[in-house]
């Protein structure tokens, strides 16, 4: 009957953990993140020319790998062209929140991160981003015309969802291989030092919080004590053959304390006698200790030269 | 000859920059006194012999002096050294956790689940920190700087450790430094904060004995307690996450090996490392500074506000609870999570004026759940600072 009840409730959480994984979004740590079609006097590749350049951004806490991914490009249906990411290069690895920046020139033996297509602005363009399964991971489509010289399309801040032109303005600048919007600041420490500078804000909040935590923890255990208080109540009422509530609160039925038992014990003890007479008698035990070359005698001592 | 003269004494003059005495500056003979003084009260006094033999020893071995320049990967600061290995436990944070599952795996909750109402007295000396806090920002500390600071009225060495690693990496050895020291110096802080604060007749109260509680409840413990305090504060996981699991390892009964080992050679080991490690980070070049001065001032001063906002908490507390229930005000100190010796030094100073009154059990209630609220407090400054 127990086995048909585990089964039973195996299967139910199966079927939650499953509809609920069901729910939930696809969950990628390399997303597309910013690109720049037309470079004209932004940013240089290692053999010093201008380029444009695909961002892909570690929107995860811990490393990705981009080796065997894929990045499609695509001006108009049906001509897609596509760049496997070599694998066996360590530069691959995108360590947590870092970007890594692909060279659109063309030039594949220029290196792993020079792919073997070139961007063209004057019609919509889709880049997308598979991984080393061919699932489709991220994509992104700069509609025609977009983007003027050495402005890019990137995302408002790193990992976000919306998109816009980043380089027409002082506020929006482009940022190759690097935060989509800097900060130069810590906002958590000014908001701090703004709203709270003597610091009675956050002590209130965080007593509250503690308080909260620990009335929590003492209402759950008041709750489960008086249970399991009764559950003992109701043994002892079994066994004692008392039907009445009020008779067992009485007796105090199942409430023995401490000492109850630490007497129960002595008598036990002593009724059993189970000790030796320690006056009179001499109990000599053989000290063992467990044998290692670093102790052995033998181990430290010359051997005798044999002649 | 002449010139191999001239070799062997330009040799010597070479090794002779190389040696402490070379390189010996004030600073580095105030930390090996104050080394010595740490081990000589562990010795002779027992203060915390555990923390303080390996933190005296450690500041031995981070302040003989040598030269900086030579790049002889010696020194606790210079990458690749073994001392810097073994630091980097401390510096990313993770031998707190493993200290955590050992006092889990060794704490006893019974108290506090036989009398929950407790719980609160642990959360009430968390005042220290925040006391501690306001001070810190008033003298002019950065609010991630007086977080790091404040936690030092925890009383609690690997919490400390911990929340400075994050949010005050460089004064993480002073803060680390400060938080054992008054550790071991509870029995001199709390005693008279404690009888101030009371009166004789506070001082006598009784308390009922603590029921027996079954080990279901022993059970539920870690597992509640994880998921209440960890939804609550999720950045309170490393620290909350491993004590509760020691505690489980500890009551399940099933897993005795696993609870030895964690109360046993795992704790001893992580607390050889942390205890060397933290006492050689003490660096005179790194560590004497006023910082360092107003840290110490500071973490005495938290203490001070945990004991009394704990003793007070408990009288405030009395005031509403029936008589046969009321609390005496004298464990209202083991709030800090100093555990045992705060619990213990409830019953001492229990006994001095009722010899038959044992605190001690009941200490520990507020104790365990100091330990708690300490790491839920960490979680919270780490949450809203990081």
């Amino acid at each position: 009957m127990n086995k048909i009840k585990i089964g039973w409730l195996l299967s139910l959480a199966l079927m939650l953990g499953m509809t609920s994984c069901g729910e939930q979004k696809s969950n990628t740590k390399l997303i597309l993140n910013e690109v720049l079609i037309e470079n004209q006097t932004n940013f240089q590749d290692d053999y010093g020319i201008h380029s444009a350049w695909i961002e892909v951004f570690n929107q995860s806490y811990s490393s990705a790998n981009l080796a065997g991914y894929r990045l499609k490009v695509s001006n108009q249906p049906g001509d897609t062209a596509s760049y496997f990411i070599p694998k066996g290069d360590v530069l691959t690895l995108v360590k947590p929140r870092q970007h890594s920046l692909f060279w659109a020139d063309g030039q594949p033996n220029r290196g792993t991160f020079h792919t073997n297509f070139i961007l063209n602005g004057t019609t919509d363009t889709w880049i997308g981003l598979y991984d080393s399964g061919d699932k489709l991971v991220d994509q992104i489509t700069i509609p025609a015309n977009t983007l003027k010289a050495d402005e890019s399309y990137a995302r408002v801040s790193d990992a976000s969802e919306d998109w816009e032109v980043k380089g027409a303005s002082e506020d929006k600048y482009v940022t190759p291989s690097t935060n989509n919007q800097t900060q130069d600041s810590n906002a958590k420490m000014e908001k701090f030092k703004q709203h709270d500078s003597v610091g009675v804000g956050m002590a209130i909040t965080a007593m509250s919080v503690v308080f909260s935590g620990l009335l929590l923890l003492y209402i759950s255990f008041r709750l489960i004590g008086k249970a399991s208080v009764s559950v003992s109540r109701r043994r002892a009422m079994k066994t004692k053959e008392v039907t009445s509530v009020e008779e067992a609160k009485e007796k105090k039925l199942g409430e023995a304390p401490g000492e109850v038992f630490a007497a129960i014990a002595m008598a036990m003890h002593e009724s059993q006698n189970m000790h030796d007479e320690e006056e009179t008698v001499l109990t000599i035990t053989r000290v063992k200790r467990s044998y290692s070359p670093w102790s052995s005698k033998i181990y430290t001592l010359r051997e005798t030269p044999k002649k | 000859m002449g010139e191999f003269i001239d070799f062997i004494g330009n040799n010597l003059a070479d090794f002779w920059t190389y040696t402490g005495f070379a390189n010996a500056t004030v600073g580095h003979l105030i930390m090996i006194l104050v080394g010595l003084v740490f081990i000589y009260l562990a010795v002779a006094h027992e203060f915390e012999p555990m923390l303080l033999i390996p933190i005296g020893f450690g500041m031995l071995i981070g302040n003989i002096p040598f030269n900086m320049e030579a790049g002889l990967q010696v020194g606790i600061y210079e990458e690749g050294s073994v001392l810097n290995i073994l630091y980097q436990g401390v510096t990313s944070g993770w031998y707190p956790p493993l200290i955590f599952l050992g006092i889990g795996a060794m704490t006893d909750f019974s108290a506090l689940i036989s009398n929950p109402k407790l719980m609160l007295i642990g959360a009430a000396a968390q005042f220290g920190i925040f006391g501690a806090y306001m001070i810190a920002l008033a003298l002019g500390f950065t609010p991630m700087q007086a977080g790091a600071i404040g936690i030092i009225g925890g009383a609690d060495g690997p919490t400390a450790i911990f929340l400075s690693s994050k949010l005050a990496p460089n004064l993480m050895g002073a803060i680390a430094v400060s938080a054992y020291s008054y550790m071991a110096l509870v029995p001199v802080i709390q005693p008279p904060i404690m009888r101030w604060l009371t009166t004789k007749k506070e001082r006598v109260m009784r308390m009922p004995a603590p029921r027996v509680v079954s080990h279901t409840e022993k059970v539920m413990f870690p597992i509640i307690g994880l998921l209440l305090t960890c939804f609550l504060v999720p950045s309170g996981l490393p620290l909350l996450g491993m004590l509760f699991f020691g505690n489980l390892l500890k009551e399940s009964g099933v897993t005795r090996r696993l609870a030895e080992t964690a109360r046993g050679p795992l704790i001893d080991t992580i607390t050889i490392l942390l205890g060397l490690t933290v006492g050689a980070s003490t660096q005179a070049s790194e560590f004497l500074t006023f910082d360092s001065v107003l840290i110490f001032g500071l973490g005495a001063l938290s203490f001070v506000i945990a004991t009394t906002s704990g003793v007070i908490f408990v009288k405030i507390f009395n005031l509403i609870l029936p008589k046969a229930k009321r609390i005496n005000p004298l464990i209202g100190n083991a709030g800090v999570s100093a555990v045992p010796d705060s619990a213990r030094i409830s019953q001492t100073v229990g006994l001095e004026y009722d010899p038959t009154n044992y605190l001690l059990m009941h200490a520990m209630g507020p104790n365990v759940a100091g330990v708690i609220g300490s790491a839920v407090a960490a979680g919270i400054l780490l949450g809203f600072l990081m």
